[in-house]
């Protein structure tokens, strides 16, 4: 099971619930507290990460895309969150370069 | 600003209803001849590159058979013109003129309003009599410069009250008032910040365009993609990079701060050339950029980009300009540096955070880097960057907000020097 919605800029965010089981902190969660501008992470029912707003509001930007989620998983979480911000025209140069 | 090559935005004034020259695309010496021979001789070969005083470096020639056609077109195409390769060429019926006039609409921010601008000095004389910086030696019956009010547009009887002191026969200046009002049109229709037709000429059949120039506003690109111009930001007279291209889509939907990426060296040869040092570069606003830039240039390093990231940006628009920076080949190394920004530095660190992640192993970069955050949140960016370890790097120096572009600049390049040190 996992969490998933995507974002303004294009991008997505997913959030692997199995591994999300194994995390103590689900330090995705407070990260994404946001005092001024409200936070779209919440612990749901069942104990894991879930969206306090709609996908569709997430996309619309009601996520800032302030990557603390990420940062936050990656530094004291399980790492079971990916924000996913494609470059699709940068990679094909890099792979050009790469030959 | 985008620009247009002479030939679009020839298209685009002949269909707002002003006369040009009738002309043909070549990209062959035998595609030139064809063109000329359905033109009809004597016609003008031109260079179709992206830069000015095309004529004074030889960028336009002219032919009156189908040889010189061919041994003309022959010597242009693959030429290269003020460092563009020339591989296009406009071949067009040359006019018989009888006097250059000049007539241009360009965003103002002086007047905050779009500037008309018509002088009866046109073609090359304008430049030399625009005495550069604001001063110019035209008076009151050769210049006419007026703002256009947005909301009244600028109608013909509006444009002829501008024009009326001109040293023109009555007829020119009624054909005049006419262009100039179809000039605002392309202005407006297309988001412009320049739209400018110089020389128009007098020829016995009226009025004629003989070059055109457009420069529309980056901002408003994805509104036009009829005209199917790169997004690219800034790059004036050049075609932008691949990289230039890539930075463009950061903001192209997304107006939360600003990310602009412009390539200085894009291939490092004007640091070669001075015998300094490529680096990346990223500014939180354009006036700490320059001063940090003035800092660096004297102790032998050359910023390979400008980037500025300001207004605000979401930390995604800093992950995507950073990666975009260290992907420059041949960089030396990397100075991020803000103002005394209002901006959530928080959010900014974040950004160059995650990109050096997925950059350097363990965000532990290969190169020397100064990070200069100061500004809003500050101390909450400098302590994210100790808790993702990059801090602990030793290609890494932090400064905050006592620090100044000097600082900056010193830092660099005492941490270079002894990454250089290390290399050897």
């Amino acid at each position: 099971m996992s969490l998933h919605f995507e974002v303004f800029s294009g991008g997505s965010v997913t959030i692997d619930h199995d591994i999300c089981a194994t995390c103590e902190t689900k330090a995705c969660v407070p990260a994404c507290q946001q005092p001024s501008l409200g936070s779209v992470l919440e612990i749901g029912e069942n104990g894991l990460p879930a969206l306090t707003v709609t996908p569709e509001q997430a996309k619309r930007g009601a996520c800032i895309e302030c990557l603390a989620c990420d940062l936050a998983c990656r530094a004291r979480g399980a790492g079971g969150l990916r924000f996913v911000l494609p470059m699709p025209e940068l990679d094909e140069i890099l792979a050009a370069r790469a030959g | 600003m985008a620009r247009l090559a002479e030939f679009a935005a020839k298209r685009l004034v002949r269909a707002a209803g002003i006369a040009v020259p009738k002309g043909e695309l070549a990209s062959t010496a035998d595609e030139a001849v064809r063109a000329a021979e359905a033109i009809g001789f004597p016609v003008a070969l031109k260079a179709q590159i992206l830069a000015g005083k095309r004529g004074l470096a030889g960028g336009i020639r002219f032919a009156t058979n189908a040889e010189e056609v061919r041994c003309e077109a022959a010597a242009l195409l693959g030429a290269t013109i003020h460092g563009r390769e020339v591989t296009q060429l406009l071949v067009e019926q040359r006019a018989s003129i009888e006097r250059e006039l000049y007539v241009g609409v360009m965003s103002d921010p002086g007047r905050r309003a779009p500037a008309m601008i018509v002088s009866t000095e046109g073609g090359m004389a304008i430049d030399e009599a625009a005495g550069g910086q604001g001063s110019t030696t035209l008076g009151s019956t050769t210049l006419a410069i007026g703002a256009i009010d947005v909301l009244a547009g600028a109608p013909p009887y509006w444009c002829l009250d501008l024009i009326g002191a001109l040293d023109l026969p009555g007829a020119t200046l009624a054909a005049l008032a006419n262009v100039m009002a179809r000039l605002y049109k392309i202005y407006r229709q297309y988001d412009c910040a320049l739209v400018e037709i110089n020389p128009l000429a007098i020829t016995p059949k009226g009025l004629l365009a003989l070059d055109a120039r457009i420069a529309l506003d980056d901002d408003a690109l994805f509104r036009h993609p009829e005209l199917g111009v790169a997004r690219s930001q800034e790059v004036s007279d050049r075609p932008p990079t691949k990289l230039e291209l890539a930075a463009a889509l950061i903001d192209e939907h997304d107006h939360r701060g600003s990310a602009h990426f412009v390539q200085i060296d894009p291939d490092g040869s004007l640091a070669r050339e001075q015998g300094k040092v490529s680096i990346g570069f990223d500014g939180v606003g354009t006036g700490v950029s320059m001063a940090v830039m003035d800092e660096l240039v004297p102790l032998g390093f050359l910023p390979m980009n400008f980037c500025d990231t300001s207004g605000n940006p979401t930390a995604s628009k800093l992950y995507r300009a950073t990666r975009i920076i260290l992907s420059q080949p041949g960089i030396e190394g990397y100075v991020f540096a803000s103002c005394l920004a209002s901006q959530q530095l928080d959010n900014t660190a974040r950004g160059i955070i995650k990109a050096f992640l997925e950059i350097f192993p363990d965000g532990q970069p290969d190169i020397p880097c100064v990070l200069s955050f100061r500004g809003a949140w500050d101390e909450t960016a400098l302590a994210m960057m100790e808790e993702h370890g990059i801090a602990g790097s030793p290609n890494v120096r932090l400064l905050g907000r006592d620090s100044t572009e000097g600082d900056v600049a010193r830092s660099f390049a005492e941490l270079h020097r002894a990454w250089r040190e290390k290399r050897a």
